[in-house]
Parts: structure tokens; C-alpha cells; sequence
């Protein structure tokens, strides 16, 4: 009876160690796709207790080395694998599959004490190539410029030196920050400062600049809904990298994030949605 | 105070101690966060180091035996087929960012090589140039630096395996690129001055040689398309071993006609600098289709080459002085029966200066999203386009001061197909058939003693080889 007794309780503790494990999805890459994985992590995991997920930034170039290096289930991405990252999925014998999740309109922030509201595109690539040193040269105040951007591993790095400095060098002054938040942080505490940062990190401690891609016909402000109406023009989409041998596993996540609970969460976060 | 508080008390204290003691060994006050950054220093200084390597095993099948060939060697007389392991790499690389320290060696049944041995430099401030200085690959073309652990076929083509035999060789070189976040890093500049010589000789004369590669790569539409493009020069040369030059000039035959067949550059004497000069142009283009990755690559290399009679190869030393007996063996069309006719010591090492050409083109092709890759490359080396087909390996009608064109001025084409499965990051599996066709020209056989050494160019020889590959590399 005691054997009995015995037996059954160690198979009840070994399914319970088998049944009762949690799934574990882990995402990595864009800073730009973080906040919103975060919080769409959380409310997956609200519904789906025996779901785990961490998600960690690095930068897009990072998630994507992680997903061929196998040390992460989901690269976030905030630009298009790159050529080379593809051949190197291919020679790992490694067949992945791209979903796009939502938009993110790219905007230029400055410090809420400069009295500059905003720019045309060519303005921002003088700034941002260094030929524009002082705000005076724009209609601002007789102050220095102090560029800020993203390391050269982001994908915010390259999608905005494609679309607003037409490919064009940053200029060698630019002090590379390994994070957006970094940028926020320095442009809220530096009078003279600018730079770039996806919709959804715009926060009161700095401000967002209209832009005008026109020549300054017309500024539009970095909104949502501008993105939406395409009448903002720094837009670009984001996207989920995973494995087709691992879709079982991340495939419940990838459904919610594009339920429309999913894409509602992607518009509180001040992404635009797919929809 | 009972027994069971006092026991209590004496264990509380005692943990108490114990836990002081080992906070205090080794006058060491660290907190549990210092200790992690100190472990995260530690890390941080072994992150720096790199070991990577590859293992490459193969089967060959070849269509006879001891046959000449450029897929992993010749092989030996009387087999036709062989294990072997192909290479054996281990890598070392200390990247301290600006700095780099890099040590290969290859470990085959062969023995044990050194592949890389340099160190390399990058200026602090712009980050725009490099000097890497040891033995390093040499700059020219694409196919060169294109490691063998991620190249489809299973060797480089015929006129690299001649021209830069080993690839690498030591001296010094100059890299300049643009940092990645400049629109300069697509263009790229390795110049580099070297011994000439290749990887694994010592400089047998006063000469260096200079090698360039001028390269740009960019990516187009949203990075479904990608292409390279590459102009390379090479200019040295090696001094002669002895007194005789032989080049292609025009001679005029028996019969009246004008050829172009070897003749002395009386201009040139022992020591001189026989010039080697290459030009090169590639091209790589990848395109992201919906049926898998598709990449198509050529190259295409001319110049003038100094070699020897019996080879148009770079030599690892200089042919010297040396006297050997040779054989003239002419095939007797009317009796069917191979005669040698003579033999006579000669100088078996004078230089021999051929211009030449060569390209290759490859097709590989990645199965929509499957494991499985597809390979065509053909790829051509004529080592003396100034030889005739029909005039290699004949001396009829030439005036006696000339020297016959032979094995080493027929050219070759190879067609190589081919098959890989990608298992995984590590696993790789290759099975590859090299077609080799050699010009029909009138070479005939070699015979020593009896022994027919070497079946002659007469037809095409029965030479291609099936490669079976697995590779691990980590």
C-alpha cells in the first residue's frame, strides 16, 4: 500500500513538472518594436498563464543575428532582413518567415525650450549632415545644434539617413546613442539638441517638430492619423522574424498581436495599426 | 535560555560568522553587485577572443587513376579514389575593436599549416583605414577571400588554383572604407605590397609585388536585390633563376608561314625581374526571388604569368639552375606505336612568360524555402592564348633556337555541377561532379623506362572527379 502510495505520488510530481511547464517565447531586436512587444507580451500572457515571454532591445541587426544563432524565437525588426542576413539563414539551413505587425512614423524631436516648430526635409538633412551648425540658420536662436542619433545598428539609423538625409553621411559630431529612450533623455536635458525617435516614444519632456516634405509648402505633425491619411511621409512598417520550425510555438502570440485586441494595443502604444 | 533556544542562538551566531568570514577573505569587501561586475569585466575580456572552425571530409571518385587535378590535388598513382579530409580549420581572432589578432591553422592527414598569421589595425579617429600586416589573403578578385566553408563548389576554379596558389601570402596592406554609417562603407580599397611568393615560402628575390582590389557592394529594392562589383591589379614578378627567357614571339616556320612560338628574350639575363601582371574584373548579383535565393557570380582575370616549361603555375621557389634528362615522345601514325626519339640534358627551370586569360561563372540556387541548394559553375583557364591548338606539342618546321609549347599551355574548361544540403548552422553535405575537358592537341604520352608516365593531350583525358563532402564548422 505504502509502495502504491509512493509510486502515485512521483507520477502525479513528474506530470506535474511535464504538463505544468509554461511555454517560453523569447523576442529580441528593435528598440523601435520594444515597447510595443512589451505591452503586447502582457496582455498575451493576462490571458495565456501558462505563457511566458521576454522581450529585450539591442537594435534590429542584433534580433537578427539572435534569430539565426538560435538564441531568440522572434527577432523584432524595425527594416527588411538584409541580403546578407538572408544567405546566412539559408546556409544555416534555416527557412524563416516575415510578418509585418504594424507602422512606425519616425519623428524629430528638440528640446521644449527651442522655439522652433518646424522643418522642411532638406533643412533636417542639412542638420543631420552637418552642413546646418546653429539654429539662427533655420529661424531659431543663436545656439549650437547638437545632433543626436541611433548607432548604426539600428534600423532606425538606416531607415532615416534613406528617407530624410537621401542616403546622405550623418555628420561626424552626431553622438550615437545605443537606445531611444538614451535620445529622449539627452534631447529633454540639452537645449540645443535634436533627433529622431519612433511616434510612440514622444513624450511632454520633448517636442515633436512638423516636417514638410514639399519644400515648405505644407508641415505636417508626426501624428497617427497623419500617418494613417499618408500626409506624414516618415513612415516605415515593422516586422516579426521567427522560424517556420518554431510557428506552432509563436504562432498563438503572432494571432493575438494581429487580432484586432492586438492592433488596438499597437494604436495605444502610438504605433500605427495594419488596419 | 533551553537547550533547543541556546542551540539556536550558537547556529545563528556561528552563520553569522562564517557568512563575515568569507565576506572578509582576502581583505576582499565586495558586494554581490561588484562581484557580478567584476565576472561581467571578466566576461566582457573573453568575448574578445573568437574560435571558429570548419572540418571538411570528402570521398572522391575520379574517372582513372593517378590522375592530375585541381579538385583537392592529384592523385596518386594507381588510385582513383580517396578519403581525405579536404581542411581542417581552426581559427583564432582577438578583436579588440580597433585592433585585431588573427591566427589559422589548417590540420589535414597532410600535416599541419598556417593559413592567417596577422595582426590588424584600424585608425582611431576617421575609422576609415586599416593596415593588416603578416600573412594574410592576398586583395585580388572575389574568389580568393570567398571562404571555403561558405563557397558552393568545392574548390576555386583553375585559373585562381594557378595564379595564387594557397591564396595567401605575406606583407602589408592597406584597407580604406567608410564606417557603417557612411555612405561610404559600399566602397571599398584593399591595397596590399607582398613577397609574391604565397603563404608558405620564403622571398626567393629582391622583389615585391603590389595587389589591388577596388570593390563596391549595394543593395537595392527594400534588400531583395544585391550586387558587387570589383576591379582588381596585380604588378611584380620574381627574378629569373637562370640565364634564359623564353616569351611568344612570331617565328617563321619552315614552310614560310609566321607563328608565334617560345624564343629567347636575349634582352634578359639571370636575375632579372620577369614581370607578372594580372587585371581582374568581378561581378556577384543576388537576387531574393519567391523560388529561393538566387546568386550568379563571374569573374574574369588576363594578363602575362611567368612559369616554367612545365608549368604555368606561380612557383613556391625559384626555378633554378638544374639540368634533368628530358623525353620527346611522338605518337607514329602509321604504325599506331609511341617511338622517344631523344633525350638530352637541358635546364629544366628557365622562365617561360605566357600571357594569359580566365573567367568563371556560377549559378546557385536555393530551392524555394527548403534545405537544398543547386550549383552550375563552369570556368575556363587558357595559360597561353597566344599558343595555337594544333601547334602545342609540335616543333615540326620551327627553327631549332625556339622551345615547343606543351602540357603547360593547353587550356582547360570545367563544368561543375552540383548539390548541397544545409542540415543546419554546423551541417552541411556536398556532393559535386567536376566535367574537365583539356584541348586536343599533339602532347603525346610521356614514357620513362618503358612507362607510360603520362597519357598525353591528344584527347580529352579521362579526369573528372566526383567530390561526396560533409562539413562541420562552428
Amino acid at each position: 500500500m505504502k509502495k502504491c502510495f509512493l509510486s502515485i505520488a512521483a507520477i502525479l510530481i513528474a506530470m506535474s513538472t511535464v504538463f505544468g511547464q509554461k511555454t517560453t517565447i523569447r523576442l529580441k531586436g528593435s528598440d523601435t518594436c520594444l515597447p510595443l512587444s512589451q505591452k503586447e507580451a502582457e496582455q498575451f500572457m493576462k490571458k495565456n498563464s501558462n505563457v511566458s515571454i521576454s522581450v529585450t532591445g539591442g537594435g534590429s541587426g542584433v534580433g537578427l543575428a539572435a534569430l539565426i544563432e538560435g538564441t531568440t524565437d522572434i527577432a523584432m525588426s524595425s527594416r527588411s532582413m538584409k541580403m546578407s542576413e538572408k544567405t546566412k539563414m539559408r546556409d544555416a539551413g534555416k527557412a524563416y518567415k516575415e510578418v509585418k505587425i504594424a507602422y512606425d512614423a519616425l519623428a524629430v524631436v528638440v528640446n521644449p525650450a527651442n522655439k522652433i516648430n518646424q522643418l522642411t526635409r532638406e533643412q533636417l538633412e542639412g542638420i543631420f549632415t552637418g552642413k546646418i551648425k546653429n539654429w539662427k540658420e533655420v529661424g531659431g536662436e543663436n545656439m549650437s545644434i547638437v545632433v543626436y542619433s541611433r548607432e548604426s545598428s539600428s534600423g532606425t539609423f538606416e531607415f532615416f539617413k534613406e528617407h530624410v538625409l537621401s542616403n546622405k553621411n550623418y555628420t561626424a559630431s552626431a553622438l550615437m546613442m545605443p537606445a531611444t529612450g538614451a535620445i529622449i533623455q539627452s534631447v529633454s536635458q540639452t537645449k540645443g539638441a535634436i533627433g529622431y525617435v519612433g511616434l510612440a516614444y514622444i513624450e511632454k519632456d520633448v517636442k515633436a517638430l512638423k516636417v514638410s516634405y514639399d519644400k515648405g509648402k505644407t508641415f505636417t505633425a508626426p501624428s497617427i492619423a497623419n500617418a494613417k491619411n499618408k500626409s506624414y511621409p516618415v513612415i516605415r512598417p515593422l516586422f516579426y522574424y521567427f522560424l517556420d520550425k518554431d510557428d506552432g510555438k509563436v504562432k498563438p502570440f503572432l494571432d493575438f498581436v494581429l487580432s484586432t485586441a492586438g492592433q488596438k494595443i499597437v494604436e495605444e502604444i502610438g504605433y500605427v495599426s495594419l488596419n | 535560555m533551553n537547550m533547543n533556544l541556546r542551540k539556536l542562538f550558537l547556529s545563528s551566531i556561528a552563520l553569522i560568522l562564517v557568512a563575515f568570514s568569507a565576506r572578509s577573505q582576502n581583505g576582499s569587501n565586495d558586494t554581490i553587485p561588484a562581484s557580478i561586475e567584476k565576472i561581467n569585466s571578466s566576461i566582457q575580456v573573453l568575448k574578445k577572443l573568437k574560435i571558429s572552425g570548419y572540418i571538411q571530409a570528402q570521398f572522391q571518385i575520379a574517372d582513372s587513376t593517378g590522375i592530375e587535378s585541381f579538385a583537392g590535388g592529384n592523385f596518386t598513382s594507381g588510385v582513383d579514389n580517396r578519403f581525405s579530409i579536404r581542411r581542417g580549420r581552426v581559427k583564432f581572432l582577438y578583436d579588440n575593436e580597433l585592433s585585431q589578432y588573427v591566427l589559422q591553422f589548417d590540420v589535414t592527414e597532410k600535416g599541419v599549416g598556417i593559413k592567417d598569421a596577422y595582426v590588424s589595425f584600424t585608425d582611431p579617429w576617421l575609422r576609415w583605414f586599416s593596415i593588416t600586416a603578416g600573412c594574410f589573403n592576398r586583395p585580388f578578385g572575389y574568389e580568393i577571400e570567398f571562404s571555403s566553408n561558405q563557397r558552393e563548389s568545392p574548390e576555386r576554379s583553375r585559373m585562381y588554383q594557378t595564379l595564387f596558389p594557397g591564396e595567401r601570402d605575406l606583407g602589408v596592406k592597406l584597407t580604406i572604407q567608410g564606417p557603417k554609417s557612411t555612405k561610404w562603407n559600399m566602397i571599398k580599397l584593399d591595397a596590399a605590397l607582398i613577397n609574391g611568393t604565397g603563404p608558405a615560402a620564403v622571398d626567393f628575390d629582391k622583389y615585391k609585388d603590389f595587389t589591388g582590389h577596388l570593390s563596391l557592394n549595394k543593395s537595392l529594392l527594400a534588400e531583395k536585390m544585391n550586387f558587387g562589383l570589383g576591379f582588381s591589379y596585380y604588378n611584380g614578378g620574381w627574378g629569373q633563376g637562370t640565364k634564359y627567357n623564353y616569351k611568344m614571339k612570331d617565328v617563321t616556320y619552315a614552310d614560310g608561314t609566321v607563328r608565334k612560338m617560345f624564343a629567347v628574350d636575349s634582352t634578359r639575363i639571370k636575375g632579372d625581374k620577369s614581370e607578372r601582371k594580372y587585371m581582374g574584373i568581378d561581378a556577384q548579383v543576388s537576387f531574393d526571388f519567391p523560388f529561393g535565393l538566387t546568386f550568379l557570380r563571374g569573374e574574369f582575370i588576363s594578363g602575362t604569368q611567368p612559369g616554367t616549361s612545365g608549368s604555368s603555375a606561380t612557383p613556391a621557389a625559384q626555378p633554378a639552375e638544374a639540368t634533368i634528362t628530358t623525353y620527346s615522345t611522338s605518337l607514329n601514325t602509321s604504325t599506331g606505336n609511341y617511338t622517344t626519339t631523344a633525350s638530352a640534358t637541358t635546364p629544366n627551370s628557365d622562365t617561360y612568360v605566357r600571357k594569359f586569360h580566365g573567367f568563371y561563372i556560377y549559378w546557385s540556387q536555393y530551392i524555394l524555402h527548403t534545405k537544398h541548394q543547386f550549383i552550375v559553375k563552369y570556368d575556363v583557364y587558357n595559360p597561353n592564348v597566344d599558343a595555337t591548338q594544333s601547334g602545342i606539342g609540335t616543333k615540326t618546321g620551327l627553327p631549332s633556337w625556339t622551345k615547343a609549347t606543351g602540357a603547360a599551355d593547353i587550356k582547360y574548361s570545367t563544368l561543375g555541377l552540383g548539390w548541397i544540403y544545409h542540415w543546419n548552422a554546423n551541417v552541411r553535405i556536398t556532393a559535386y561532379y567536376d566535367m574537365v575537358s583539356n584541348e586536343n592537341t599533339a602532347v603525346g604520352p610521356t614514357i620513362k623506362n618503358g612507362t607510360v608516365t603520362n597519357s598525353g593531350y591528344q584527347s580529352d583525358r579521362p579526369d573528372n572527379v566526383l567530390t561526396l563532402r560533409v562539413q562541420y564548422k562552428f
